[in-house]
């Protein structure tokens, strides 16, 4: 059974979603504040986090860089806020997804499994995204088994997308991983490599989902 | 600040006339009035009212009048105390030297008061500026400090506001149940939701909190982003897109176009039949986006295609409901970005909304 620590100081929010989790067969445990969800997550090592980025006192973000510094534990942000900056914020400093509030409960279930799964590494060279195959070892990328002709910029690209399938990565991931040599602006460049990259993988297969302000999502429709 | 200037200018010259007659005038009467005591007070007497004439009027006027008012004293002691009165010529060579003295003295004189009256000027100029400067700046920080607390109120707001809405979508997920009354309670929530937003949208749009925040974009994710919160309105239409391939790479705020774009599409897809197409084309030409959206709808009545960007404005079709408010957001979100929007009746019929963007387009692009 997966655990899961709620961190939200609505009670009424905590109660819901922990009914929504426990009916997934998720084990609960809700903490009001940052400081007592830090001390659940110390003591009981859950398999996923649910902030809220808007808590009193300590606020989502505090909390956040707080548990980064020892531990790995997937985290996914609740938040109200359209400010796209500190969503950003909040996935650069270690946030694996995010919800907006108010989310369907649907959307939230599928993000807290995304998260999930990038705990299990990987055995062999392969990274598969739907009909979407990446050999790392040979650097080629087929999809639904026809081999797909990409530049060297477009396959890290893709990689890196591929890699967090379902998962957000924001612009500025995307680039330090890409592009890890260049010091200037290299946002036009993502945005043109994207394009090529969407017109090669066609719309049957894996989407790049663009979030304004945020960054990129490679989901297998 | 332009006709400020240019009346100061003229006050400034007017003042400096004035101060070159009162030095003829002055002059004058120390001449005449020292002229009626001569034989008890003697032309030494004289000389020293005239210095005493140009110190005072140094600590007042300008250097001209005062350096005119230090010749003109000379020449007019030489005239009319020194002997033989009434020429310039002097016969004493005793006299001779004293009026060298006063020219030297009275010249000097005018110069150093006006001296010392121009650095006062320039002290208190200073202090001034300096005044200015800081109640410019407090009033900078007020602003700022209340637009903060502006946004933080919004949030705060907006945070209450939606944490109901968000226990109810989420309560009712979890009821899934095909009870008719859940379905009126689930429509009912996305009203209100939409209400929420669309009040708040409003607040922002009136608070000048929109600071466009540009970035290299496609239109096609825009668009995307746009009719994302619509998909329950376009379950049953379609939406028509084209000239999107032709266009490159644009630097805009996505999300401030995206939310404007929501707003124009929910729109048309409530003043339209249901089934009806919504259709939106897209052109850029010399660093202008032009976005249309034409619906199959009933169109915009004769003389409202103003109107209908106004505040609480309501179609004659009012069964369509609303908040009247996602039109006037979507130009408050336009203009933030320094672009307009317009509506008109498309020829075959139905609604044409138009936005106009400047923009700037990637040398990069494909």
């Amino acid at each position: 059974m997966n655990k899961v620590v709620i961190i939200d100081d609505e009670p009424q929010v905590r109660r819901l979603l922990s009914m929504v989790l426990k009916a997934r067969n998720y084990e609960v445990h809700e903490a009001e504040d940052g400081p007592s969800g830090l001390q659940h997550i110390a003591f009981l090592r859950p398999d996923a986090v649910l902030l809220d980025l808007g808590l009193p006192a300590m606020d989502g973000l505090s909390v956040l860089k707080r548990l980064r510094e020892w531990s790995e534990v997937p985290v996914l942000i609740l938040s109200v806020r359209d400010e796209e900056a500190l969503k950003v914020e909040a996935l650069e400093a270690g946030a694996d997804d995010y919800v907006t509030k108010p989310f369907g409960t649907a959307e939230l279930l599928a993000r807290l499994a995304v998260i999930q799964r990038r705990r299990f590494t990987r055995q062999h060279p392969e990274i598969t995204a739907g009909t979407l195959t990446l050999n790392l070892l040979h650097h080629e990328a087929s999809l639904a088994g026809d081999r797909l002709k990409l530049t060297p910029t477009e396959f890290s690209l893709l990689h890196a997308l591929a890699e967090h399938a379902g998962r957000i990565v924001t612009f500025g991931q995307i680039i330090r991983r890409v592009w890890p040599a260049q010091l200037s602006d290299q946002s036009e460049a993502l945005r043109v490599h994207i394009s090529h990259l969407r017109r090669k993988l066609g719309t049957t297969g894996p989407q790049i989902i663009n979030e304004p302000g945020i960054g990129y999502r490679l989901i297998d429709s | 600040m332009e006709p400020d200037a240019a009346s100061r200018k003229e006050s400034d010259s007017l003042a400096l006339v004035a101060q070159y007659s009162g030095a003829l005038a002055v002059v004058f009467s120390v001449a005449t009035a020292c002229r009626a005591i001569l034989p008890q007070t003697g032309y030494l007497f004289s000389a020293l009212m005239f210095l005493m004439a140009i110190v005072l009027a140094g600590t007042r006027w300008h250097r001209g009048p005062v350096i005119l008012m230090a010749i003109l004293s000379a020449l007019t002691w030489n005239f009319v105390f020194l002997q033989p009165q009434f020429t310039f010529r002097i016969k004493n060579p005793g006299d001779l030297a004293v009026f060298a003295l006063f020219f030297i003295v009275a010249l000097s004189m005018g110069h150093l008061t006006s001296n010392l009256r121009q650095r006062e000027d320039a002290l208190e100029r200073h202090h001034r500026e300096r005044e200015s400067l800081l109640a410019e700046r407090h009033r900078a920080n007020l602003l700022a400090e209340s637009e903060r607390l502006h946004r933080t109120l919004l949030d705060s707001v907006s945070h209450e506001l939606k944490t109901p809405i968000t226990i109810i979508r989420t309560a009712l997920d979890g009821l899934a149940s095909p009870n008719p009354y859940t379905a009126e309670i689930t429509t009912a929530t996305r009203r209100l939701q939409h209400i929420v937003d669309n009040f708040l949208g409003m607040t922002r749009v009136e608070a000048d909190a929109l600071r466009p925040n540009p970035n290299w974009e496609e239109l096609r994710d825009v668009i995307r982003a746009a009719t994302s919160p619509l998909e329950e309105e376009f379950r049953s239409r379609q939406l028509l897109t084209s000239g999107l391939d032709s266009l490159p790479l644009l630097k805009l705020d996505s999300r401030l176009l995206a939310q404007a774009l929501s707003n124009i599409l929910h729109n048309a897809t409530s003043y339209s039949p249901q089934g009806s197409p919504v259709e939106i084309s897209a052109s850029f030409l010399a660093n202008s986006l032009e976005i249309s959206v034409r619906d199959h709808g009933q169109g915009i009545p004769d003389g409202a295609e103003n109107a209908v960007f106004d505040k609480f404005y309501r179609g004659p079709d009012v069964h369509a409901g609303g908040t009247g408010l996602g039109l006037a957001i979507a130009r408050g979100l336009v203009r933030a970005m320094k672009g307009d929007i317009s509506a008109s009746n498309h020829p075959d019929g139905g609604a044409c909304f138009t936005i106009r963007l400047p923009a700037q387009a990637a040398p990069l692009s494909p």
